[in-house]
Order: C-alpha cells, then sequence, then structure tokens
C-alpha cells in the first residue's frame, strides 16, 4: 500500500469530486422525479384570465424555460449555471438565491465556528486534565458527565435551554439575532447585543460538541501520556503542565483537527434545527421558511451550498490528517 | 467496535438480560417498556380524542385535560399518547430496516470479499460524508412528509455504520480457525453463516440497532419539527412545530405545557434508548466499559 501523499490526495479528491456530482444530479433529479408538470396548473399573468393554457402557450413556457430540450441538454445547461454561481430564483423572496444566500450565510458561520472554536479547546482542555488525573475523582466526575451530554440531541437541548434560561428566567432574548431598530449605538453596543443573541445558540451547539471532542482528547492524550518519551520527562523532572502543553497535546492534536472538521457534517445538521429553536436568522432558519412556502430553488441552494461546505471540510480533513500523519495510508480509513 | 478479540465467560451468556443491566439501563428499559405500554393502549388511556378539540383552547393542566389543551383545544395528553406510536414505529422500523440490511450488507462484502465489497465500501464512504439532515430535508421537501418517506429515507442513510461493524467483524471471523476447520469439513456458507457467524454478530447487530432506533426518533422529531412531518399524524416534533409556530408563545404561559410535554416525552424516550444503547454496548464488548 505504498502510495506517494500527493496520489492519495488526489484519490481522495476525485472521490469527493464524485459525491458532489451526485449531489449536484440528485438536486437536477427531485424536481423532475416529483409528479405533475410545472405548467399544468400555471396560473396567468397579473390582469389574465386564463382557467387553462392552450398547447402553444404551454410550449412556449417549454421553450421559455428550456424544457422543451431533451434532459442531458437542461442537465448541461444547469451545471454551467452552478459553474457561474447562479443557484435560479426564489419564487417567495423574488430575488437572486445567492443573494439571499450571501445575507444569511454570515449568521450561520457566526454560531457554527464559534460553536466549533469553543467546544475544542473547552472539550481538549478537559480532555486532557481527565487523562492526566485518570480515575482520580476528576476523571471519575467528568466522564460520565460528557457521555451524558454527548448523548443529547442539538435542539432538545437548545429548547431546555430555552425553556429556563429564555423563557423562564428571561436572562437571554427569545429569537432574532440582534435588536431590531437598536439604532446606532456604537460599535461596542452592536458587538454586545449580537453576542447576546448568540449566546444561547452557540452554547447549545458547543455542549453538544464538546462530549465528543473530550471522549476524543481523553482517548488520545492517555495513548501518549503512556509513551515512552513523556516517562523520560517525567524523570527529567519537568512540571505537568509543561509535559501536557509541549510533549503530549502536540502530539494528540491528529485524531482532534481531524474530528473538528469531520465533525462540521454533524454540526451543520444541529445548527438547522438550532437556529429554528431561537429563531436565529440563518440557513436553517432560512430552509424552514422555504419548506414551509413551497420555494424550491430556494431548498435546493442551500442544499448545495451546505453539502459543499460539508463535503470540502471533510476532504481538508482527509489532507491534513495525512499531512499530520505521514504513516497513515490509503488502506487507513479516517474514522468519522 | 472492532472487537479483536470477544470471549465471554460461561455464565455470562447464560444469566438473563436484566440481570446483566446496569441500574440506568434497568431504568431506561422500564421507561421504554412504558412508552410502548402507552403507545399500545393508547385508546384506554385517553378519555379525550387526540383528533378533535374537546375542551377550551389553550387550557392549562387540570383534572380533565392532565397536560392541557393546543391551540384549537386538543387534548395534549391524548396526542403525546398516539404520538407516542409514530416515535416508536419509526424508531422501530427505521432500525429494523437499517439493522437487517445494513447486517446483510455487512455480512455479504466481508464474506465475499473482492468487487462486491470493494464497491459497498465505495459506496458507503461516499454516503457517511453527505450531511444527512440537509438531505432528508430536501428529500421530505420534494416527496411530500409522510411516515413511510421518513422512514425509507433514515434507513437508507443510518445502514452504513451497522454494515461497516458488522463488515470488519466477520474479516475477523472468517480467519478464524474453527471457521476454516469446518470450511475444511464442508460447511456450505449457509450452515456457517447460521451456525458460526450470526450468533457472534447478532449482538453486535442488535446494539447497532438500539443506536439507530434512537438515531431515527431524533430525526423523525428533527423533521416534523421543521414542519416536514406527516400532517395526518401528529408526532412529538409536530405538536412542537405547532406551538413554536404560535406567534409570540413565550409571551404567555402556554409553552409551560404545550412545548414542554412532547419536550418531556421525547427527551425520556431518546436519553432512555442512549442508556439501554450503551449498557448493551458494554455486554456485546466488554472492553468498552474499561476505559
Amino acid at each position: 500500500m505504498e502510495m506517494k501523499a500527493t496520489e492519495q490526495n488526489r484519490r481522495r479528491f476525485f472521490d469527493y469530486l464524485f459525491t458532489l456530482f451526485i449531489v449536484v444530479s440528485l438536486n437536477f433529479a427531485l424536481p423532475r422525479l416529483m409528479p405533475g408538470d410545472p405548467f399544468l396548473y400555471l396560473s396567468g399573468d397579473h390582469g389574465e384570465e386564463i382557467a387553462r393554457f392552450s398547447t402553444d402557450q404551454i410550449d412556449a413556457y417549454r421553450h421559455q424555460y428550456g424544457l422543451d430540450k431533451p434532459w442531458p441538454a437542461q442537465y448541461a445547461a444547469s451545471l454551467f449555471a452552478l459553474l457561474r454561481g447562479d443557484l435560479g430564483y426564489s419564487i417567495y423572496y423574488n430575488k437572486e438565491v445567492s443573494t439571499i444566500l450571501l445575507n444569511r450565510l454570515p449568521w450561520t458561520l457566526l454560531l457554527v465556528l464559534s460553536a466549533v472554536f469553543f467546544s475544542t479547546v473547552i472539550g481538549c482542555l478537559l480532555g486532557s486534565l481527565s487523562a492526566s488525573f485518570r480515575g482520580k475523582a476528576l476523571d471519575r466526575l467528568l466522564y460520565p458527565l460528557m457521555i451524558a451530554v454527548a448523548e443529547i440531541p442539538a435542539f432538545l437541548l437548545g429548547l431546555m435551554l430555552l425553556f429556563f434560561l429564555a423563557a423562564g428566567l428571561r436572562l437571554f432574548p427569545l429569537s432574532g439575532a440582534m435588536t431590531h431598530f437598536a439604532g446606532t449605538a456604537g460599535f461596542w453596543h452592536t458587538f454586545v447585543d449580537i453576542a447576546h443573541h448568540a449566546f444561547l445558540p452557540v452554547l447549545t451547539l458547543t455542549m453538544v460538541r464538546t462530549g465528543a471532542m473530550y471522549l476524543l482528547a481523553r482517548n488520545a492524550m492517555t495513548t501518549v501520556l503512556a509513551r515512552d518519551y513523556v516517562r523520560t520527562a517525567r524523570a527529567k523532572g519537568l512540571s505537568t503542565a509543561r509535559i501536557l502543553a509541549r510533549h503530549s497535546l502536540r502530539n494528540a492534536m491528529v485524531p482532534i483537527v481531524t474530528r473538528v472538521f469531520l465533525s462540521l457534517g454533524g454540526l451543520v445538521g444541529g445548527a438547522i434545527l438550532v437556529e429554528n429553536v431561537f429563531a436565529y436568522p440563518g440557513l436553517g432558519r432560512l430552509m424552514r421558511e422555504s419548506v414551509l412556502v413551497h420555494d424550491y430553488p430556494m431548498i435546493q441552494g442551500i442544499f448545495l451550498l451546505v453539502t459543499g461546505a460539508v463535503l470540502s471540510a471533510n476532504f481538508l480533513a482527509d489532507c491534513i490528517y495525512r499531512r499530520l500523519d505521514p504513516r497513515i495510508g490509503l488502506s487507513t480509513e479516517v474514522q468519522p | 467496535m472492532n472487537g479483536l478479540e470477544m470471549t465471554y465467560p460461561a455464565t455470562r451468556r447464560s444469566l438473563p438480560l436484566w440481570h446483566m443491566l446496569s441500574g440506568s439501563g434497568k431504568l431506561a428499559l422500564l421507561i421504554l417498556l412504558l412508552m410502548a405500554g402507552v403507545a399500545l393502549a393508547a385508546p384506554l388511556l385517553c378519555r379525550h380524542s387526540h383528533r378533535i378539540a374537546s375542551g377550551p383552547a389553550l387550557a392549562a393542566p387540570s383534572l380533565v385535560h392532565p397536560m392541557g389543551t393546543d391551540e384549537l383545544g386538543v387534548d395534549l395528553w391524548a396526542q403525546i399518547a398516539y404520538g407516542a406510536r409514530i416515535s416508536l414505529l419509526v424508531g422501530a422500523a427505521t432500525a429494523l430496516l437499517a439493522g437487517v440490511g445494513g447486517a446483510a450488507v455487512g455480512i455479504v462484502s466481508g464474506y465475499q470479499g473482492g468487487l462486491a465489497d470493494r464497491l459497498t465500501m465505495r459506496l458507503i464512504d461516499i454516503l457517511l460524508v453527505l450531511p444527512d439532515l440537509p438531505v432528508m430535508i430536501v428529500l421530505a421537501a420534494f416527496f411530500g412528509p409522510s411516515v413511510t418517506t421518513i422512514i425509507v429515507v433514515l434507513a437508507a442513510f443510518s445502514w452504513t455504520a451497522t454494515a461497516r461493524i458488522i463488515r470488519s467483524r466477520v474479516l475477523i471471523l472468517k480467519e478464524r480457525r474453527y471457521i476454516k476447520a469446518a470450511e475444511l469439513y464442508g460447511a456450505g456458507t449457509l450452515y456457517l453463516l447460521r451456525r458460526h457467524f450470526l450468533p457472534e454478530i447478532f449482538p453486535l447487530a442488535a446494539v447497532g440497532m438500539i443506536r439507530l432506533a434512537g438515531r431515527a426518533i431524533v430525526a423523525e422529531a428533527g423533521l416534523s419539527f421543521l414542519g416536514l412531518g406527516d400532517p395526518t399524524s401528529r408526532s412529538w416534533g409536530l405538536i412542537m412545530h405547532h406551538a413554536l409556530s404560535f406567534k409570540g408563545i413565550y409571551y404567555t404561559d402556554f409553552w409551560k405545557w404545550w412545548l414542554v410535554f412532547p419536550w418531556l416525552a421525547l427527551t425520556l424516550v431518546v436519553t432512555s434508548l442512549a442508556l439501554l444503547g450503551r449498557d448493551l454496548e458494554k455486554l456485546a464488548d466488554p472492553r468498552i466499559g474499561r476505559s
């Protein structure tokens, strides 16, 4: 199984490209697999009184939307549109799909990236602590607690936080990403307002991910701490903090970094639901709104963006994994 | 779960399941059985209909309506009791479909090897990197929400974990000497499967199915919560969806029963499944518990 890293990367790249191709094809095929015909029940334009279209009119519309061409041509046309960044036109919002996506994307990114950051830092910290005090009181307390936390689904946890902290104690706002019509009270004020609104969703996503990160960090650290060079370091009289920071954490980073990227898929799913719990105006909220008003181009646009992002993150994880640990051959699978 | 050695002390297997569970596992099993009982006996346990209004709208919990009523005056306890049927049906059906299917795929690709194995592993790799919730949302949005669609889509996405675990187990098993010996004595594939593979694989598949059931129930609740549930049958997620769609629900007291009770039911079932799964996992692979 000796293969050069670049060759492996290329092979994985084609794997991901193929997956992306499946996603795009699914996106193309779904509306065409739906029962019915888009022009059968087409209503007239404003002011027109048309109960039913004539065959000529339907053909004209079919031609206008390019639906009279054979499907390979339609498929090629949709691929080219996609390459130009044209995701179609939203029926409900009456705007370009890509414009709306760009408006909503920053909010989702804010939630997901903060959650990734905090859960990684807290998870690694607690995991390292647990590993170095293995079997002691701290470890015996943390381990079952974290396992329990790792099992709770994100949106149920979000609802609980909403009940207690927002609806019950009124500590946090119930919905939205910032106060409306707050005016321009200065940069600092806006920042605090946004952080106040994002706190509960970020807390929810962070708590859900921390359990998994903790277990991973604890495992990785335990393995590293049992190595000979750590024993040597301890024998030299180095402090625990120094051993953890300089000798162990760096070697335990490989699985952790990979996991951070691989976990994005699940985190995005969690974010979609959590945004709806807190009525947070990101992509997940947009997805629910579009589903409720049957805005199909919008749903497809979100779907493409989200899956594309998750696939890229996974591909990055693969590359980083190989770079950090050159021993890993193609035969070894990356554990999700 | 890559199980290199899985030797049971002889006594371990002869004990009934109940005595092997830990305290939390027993509690979880009891809660699940209770929920199943509520689901089955829903018509006997509810005084009011779960479809027709039977009191004032948005009434607080009282003796007449133990969990209050929703915005149409429909009894919430009845809705939750009947909702248990949907959650448990989705969980059980998905787990069965994906568990049996995944186990079958795992056995075939592990035992046969070759092209079939390579193709399945490629397919699994592809399915693993696809984020499942967005795909489910899109499929449910286009094909219309129904319990069947949800079960099929969930199963199509969740058989992979079981298949991988079973495959690696089969790969190890088929190199064992007693299997080789049996093969030399002329044991057919079906005989090997029944006598040697299935008994070893069954605990793994069972644990996998418990996990699958939990994930499926959460996924169904999530989809219904987004408004993609089957509108003809009120599941717990759909009750929460309606409650959250009610404008300004948090400025009233309504959420204290309308949202909290379906949330509680869902959390109880999901946590119980997780606890039970963890216990069974330890039993199927004793090394896990001793970390």
